[in-house]
């Protein structure tokens, strides 16, 4: 029997609306430990202007939403939409 | 600087823990803890905004290896709203007031212990995500619900 048989007879009817390949992406991260998830999950690229201070603080979150949509780059998406 | 790695957030914890810092772990940072399998630049800390637990904070990020100047150090025990560390061992956001989110204590009864990690529900992380209104964070919504439902139907 293959993964896919065996997904599609055992998956519940309450993941009807959920797409096959993301319950198989929910059910293999499960199966992993917790310290080989976060080798998978944390990466590192370089972000400008957010990258470039070494301490921001912000009174607000307010304020910082408000930063980030003037000062940083609007393809990064931290603007509102 | 590398991407952020287990052992950092085991630093965290441990840390944490023995100041006695009353913290969670949110956003996508705190999805992953949960088992969303995706992938993030930062880890995200909801901090108590209480003067005692900005003082743990900072003791617990000295000890930790920030490098922390004074006036900073009386930003964070002020518990401004959204501070960016980039000045330590590895990156990190501190929250006091993430939107969607009325209350700590609200969010800390509802809390996951992963590990030993302290990690806001996945309710309250959707919450954050969907009151932020970002385009980043809309993007990656329909997912984070579907695992919801998934997580939800597996603990």
């Amino acid at each position: 029997m293959s993964s896919n048989q065996l997904a599609s007879e055992t998956t519940p009817t309450v993941f009807a609306d959920i797409p096959r390949e993301w319950l198989e992406e929910f059910a293999a991260a499960a199966r992993r430990p917790l310290k080989t998830r976060f080798r998978y999950a944390f990466i590192k690229t370089y972000k400008p202007v957010l990258d470039d201070a070494r301490f921001r603080a912000f009174d607000t979150t307010a304020d910082y939403r408000r930063w980030c949509e003037e000062s940083l780059p609007s393809w990064l998406g931290y603007g509102r939409v | 600087m590398g991407a952020f790695e287990y052992r950092q957030a085991e630093e965290i914890r441990d840390a944490f823990a023995s100041h006695g810092v009353r913290y969670l772990f949110l956003g996508k940072s705190g999805a992953i803890l949960l088992g969303f399998p995706d992938t993030t630049q930062d880890a995200d800390l909801f901090l108590e905004k209480t003067p005692s637990n900005g003082r743990a904070a900072v003791a617990a990020l000295l000890a930790l290896g920030f490098d922390l100047s004074a006036d900073q150090q009386t930003q964070i025990e002020r518990g401004k709203d959204f501070i960016q560390l980039k000045n330590g061992p590895f990156d990190l956001d501190l929250i006091f007031a993430p939107d969607g989110i009325e209350c700590f204590d609200d969010a800390w009864q509802r809390r996951v212990d992963v590990e030993g990690f302290a990690v806001c529900h996945i309710d309250d992380i959707i919450a954050s995500k969907v009151a932020t209104g970002r385009a980043k964070d809309r993007e990656s919504l329909p997912r984070l619900q579907a695992f919801r439902e998934y997580w939800l139907h597996n603990r």
